[in-house]
């Protein structure tokens, strides 16, 4: 692969048919997209009165903030959103230090054992132990029915390990070598040399952990009991899908007293609970263009 | 300083100084250890002594003993699990729906992918870009909000069908249309991010090749089918050999959240099936462990035999 970059003479030339044809479908794709979401979010800004008579909602006549006030106001969401943001504040930290420092470790150069640790955290990624016995590992530790169950079932993931590793490898490794000599320590290297040169990869990993932490419900479903534990998506699951008539598991922890939501205050609860990754998705797309994953596909 | 005292002797047994050096290399990069060791620590914890917890299919749990304490049985777990009609049905459902969405579903992104890299709008392929890889980052309790939303009776979609007369579909509520409606709704969420791998393998291509082609007088389609394909199919190769890998899971949380009372005869896989048994019927940690130490393996098995079918055939692997 010696040359890389956009195709020379590529964007000379006239548009032709074929340019017109995909422009059209990606279009239409486009929208089949957009549409779904642009509805939502309208319905949320309309009045319950509007919405019963026209249900194929794209501008509303008379914008209102009824349903948000009253999906405050049933305080459930905002419960959900602390959760949450407790989980992002403990687990995001320790991911990052422990997905880092294990990085920064395998990126070494050959040490006794380097293969076989290697080799265990790539076996996590093809065979696992399943829910069952990681629940009752948890509720050993007594660790089920606090956030740390959550936290802790989360925090380390091989694939961002493997991409930060590939990251660290690609770094020159007379910058460590350097250091090393001026008596640096290994921990040292990696927090003073390393880190602030990975920065683009560092906010990649971030925002991986990120959105899976935010993201995350199932293991909050099996580990936690109590309604006031539970994060955002387990909030808007039990508001949008268990308190809609025909829900099944209507059985499970969340779902006590979650009925006599209005399709405003479930549409409200579904757009409130996207914003954060409308907001952060433009700089998790950046880092794709730069093709950050390109060596991960392969590990 | 232990190390060094095992090499005084210097070459007198070849096993000795062999062992010493390793002794000696290990001390020297005992601050690697260090960096490694939060990292395992988290994988023997949550990793590995859960996977040991696997034992427990072979066990009858006792809660006060515990994973390590309870009496084996040896496969007694496993006799009543292939006895049991419902699991049958969720391992058949399970690959039913599975080898559908990858005969159907695979396609998609590389589809995408291609006619990503064919648009010359620069501006419009970011947007493009940007707007059909958003769904991948939503959980699938948000895309299943906004699924129910236009698929419901009375949504968007049924909306327009009435407003233009034609019949309404229960897209949701009914056993029929439940496969189909998984394949699309999952078709609708993932095909954008698929396609950002494919993409990322298009633009390692060596440019050479097309400026040749066009100087050959090639045309755009051919330089797609004879180039741009050839060049990314150890990719195609790579997502086909993780799909295979995933025939036995995948799918529990758009399943989970999509399904409903009246469709709860045809939505239920594997890994829902583990669910119920495991958290919402009679508990028995033992049957369910069987159960998904089962589905696991079998999942191991295929990822590891596609790739060993994809390397017979010539093409790369997963593993180097």
């Amino acid at each position: 692969m010696s040359k890389k970059g956009k195709r020379s003479g590529f964007r000379k030339g006239k548009m032709t048919a074929l340019d017109y044809f995909i422009f059209a479908v990606l279009l239409v794709v486009g929208f089949m997209i957009l549409i779904p979401f642009w509805n939502v979010i309208m319905i949320s800004f309309s009045t319950q009165k509007e919405y019963a008579e026209n249900p194929l909602m794209l501008f509303p006549r008379n914008p209102t903030l009824a349903s948000y006030k009253a999906l405050f106001a049933d305080g459930s969401i905002l419960v959900g959103y602390w959760n949450t943001f407790k989980l992002l504040i403990v687990g995001l930290p320790l991911s990052l230090f422990l997905t880092s420092s294990m990085a920064y470790g395998l990126s070494r150069a050959k040490f006794p054992g380097k293969k076989i640790i290697f080799f265990l955290v790539l076996f996590t990624m093809i065979f696992n132990g399943g829910i069952v016995p990681l629940y009752l590992v948890m509720k050993s530790m007594h660790l089920t029915g606090t956030l740390w169950s959550v936290i802790f079932a989360g925090s380390f993931s091989a694939f961002n390990m493997i991409l930060m590793m590939n990251y660290f490898q690609s770094l020159p490794e007379s910058l460590m070598e350097s250091a090393r000599l001026d008596g640096a320590g290994e921990w040292r290297i990696m927090l003073t040399v390393v880190l602030p040169l990975a920065a683009p990869i560092m906010a990649t990993i971030t925002l991986f952990y990120g959105v899976a932490y935010w993201n995350s419900w199932y293991d909050a479903m099996i580990f936690l009991r109590k309604a006031d534990q539970l994060p955002l998506q387990n909030v808007l699951r039990a508001i949008i899908v268990e308190s809609s008539t025909n829900a099944s598991n209507a059985a499970s922890v969340d779902s006590v007293g979650k009925q006599g939501f209005s399709t405003g205050m479930k549409m409200a609860a579904v757009f409130v609970t996207m914003v954060p990754i409308m907001c952060f998705f433009p700089m998790l797309q950046k880092h794709f263009a730069k093709g950050v994953l390109t060596g991960a596909i392969k590990t | 300083m232990k190390s060094a005292a095992l090499e005084g002797p210097g070459g007198n047994g070849k096993g000795r100084s062999k062992l010493g050096s390793l002794f000696i290399e290990i001390w020297k990069h005992r601050m690697v250890y260090t960096l490694l060791l939060p990292g395992l620590i988290w994988l023997v914890l949550f990793a590995y002594l859960p996977m040991g917890g696997l034992s427990l299919a072979f066990k009858e749990y006792k809660a006060n003993l515990g994973i390590w304490g309870s009496p084996w049985v040896g496969l007694e777990n496993f006799k009543y699990v292939f006895r049991d009609p419902a699991f049958l049905d969720s391992l058949w459902r399970t690959l039913y729906i599975n080898i559908v969405k990858l005969v159907i579903q695979f396609p998609f992104p590389i589809l995408l992918a291609l006619m990503l890299n064919e648009l010359r709008m620069r501006r419009a392929k970011k947007w493009f870009q940007t707007v059909l890889t958003f769904p991948h980052f939503l959980s699938w309790i948000i895309v299943s909000g906004v699924v129910i939303n236009v698929l419901a009776y009375d949504g968007l979609l049924n909306s327009t069908l009435m407003m233009f007369g034609l019949p309404t579909i229960n897209f949701l509520g009914s056993e029929s249309m439940f496969v189909p409606m998984i394949i699309f709704t999952d078709i609708w969420k993932s095909t954008g991010w698929g396609a950002i791998i494919y993409l990322a393998a298009i633009s390692g291509i060596d440019q050479d090749q097309y400026e040749s082609a066009e100087i050959d007088g090639a045309s755009r389609m051919q330089q797609m089918f004879r180039i741009t394909l050839p060049n990314i199919l150890p990719t195609v190769t790579i997502m086909f050999i993780l799909s295979v890998g995933g025939l036995m899971s995948s799918g529990f949380d758009q399943i989970f959240n999509l399904a409903n009372a009246a469709t709860k005869n045809v939505s239920e896989v594997l890994d829902v099936y583990i669910y119920r048994i495991t958290f919402q019927s009679a508990t028995d940690f033992s049957f369910s462990t069987a159960v998904s130490l089962f589905r696991s393996l079998v999942n191991m098995a295929l990822l590891l035999l596609a790739d060993r079918v994809a390397k017979m055939m010539g093409g790369d692997g997963l593993f180097r």
